[in-house]
């Protein structure tokens, strides 16, 4: 891992047209204003962890559809009347 | 099974029928019905191209099948059927890299997770969205959505 030292209103640059700026530095945590091209996204890496946990546990379900199929058509039916 | 969509942009010419493995059965796919995921899922970065598949007996759920990378297929269903009064709305930049406009008709998805005994669940924080214009899509994780990862999609 790359460490760097920062201040407030300090920034690094990665790769071409990202920038990470420290805009306040607090006693509970860091703002930080990240400036990057729109095709990049950009996440809270808790965020994507847990979209990335839920993700795996979608594409490992080994459960057949057809049950809850079903019983969704039967929910949209009755609610369509 | 059939798809839904139709990707015109890829080239024609030559075999364009892709066989498909789900867990849910072997399908005849086209390749111009590819979807492109340029970052691929979370979890999934190396898949890049998705098809839908669809079927009488499976709806209103779909499958979401990946053509490259790790083998995956996610069961989808349209977050407003799993959620009445579902609403998300893109930020411009999102907008952007699914190369749609304001007006832009988008399909909405939201991957379901089966328990083998238990409830279903639906994840209505981070929709999949596709502009069927250009065969683009990405999951959608907005910063200040309160829908939950897991929504129960209950059977009785």
């Amino acid at each position: 891992m790359l460490v760097i030292t920062r201040k407030r209103n300090e920034a690094i640059i990665i790769g071409h047209g990202i920038e990470v700026r420290v805009l306040r530095v607090g006693r509970d945590g860091v703002r930080l204003g990240v400036t990057a091209p729109a095709s990049i996204p950009v996440h809270r890496t808790e965020i994507y962890d847990m979209v990335s946990t839920e993700n795996r546990a979608a594409a490992d379900g080994v459960a057949s559809p057809a049950i809850l199929a079903d019983w969704l058509r039967r929910q949209i039916a009755q609610a369509g009347q | 099974m059939t798809n839904t969509v139709l990707n015109e942009n890829l080239p024609t010419d030559g075999d364009t029928s892709l066989r498909v493995e789900t867990r849910f059965g072997e399908f005849e796919a086209d390749r111009r019905n590819l979807i492109d995921f340029p970052s691929g899922l979370p979890g999934f970065e190396q898949c890049r191209h998705f098809v839908i598949m669809s079927s009488l007996s499976m709806a209103p759920l779909q499958c979401l099948h990946a053509v490259d990378g790790a083998p995956a297929s996610f069961l989808v269903i349209d977050p407003r059927v799993a959620l009445p009064g579902y609403r998300c709305v893109l930020s411009a930049p999102d907008r952007l890299r699914l190369r749609a406009e304001e007006d832009s008709t988008l399909l909405w998805l939201a991957l379901v997770t089966l328990g083998e005994n238990g409830p279903a669940h639906v994840n209505l924080r981070a929709p999949v969205v596709i502009n069927p214009a250009g065969m683009v899509g990405f999951q959608v994780m907005p910063h200040d959505s309160l829908y939950p990862v897991r929504h129960p999609l209950c059977v009785e």
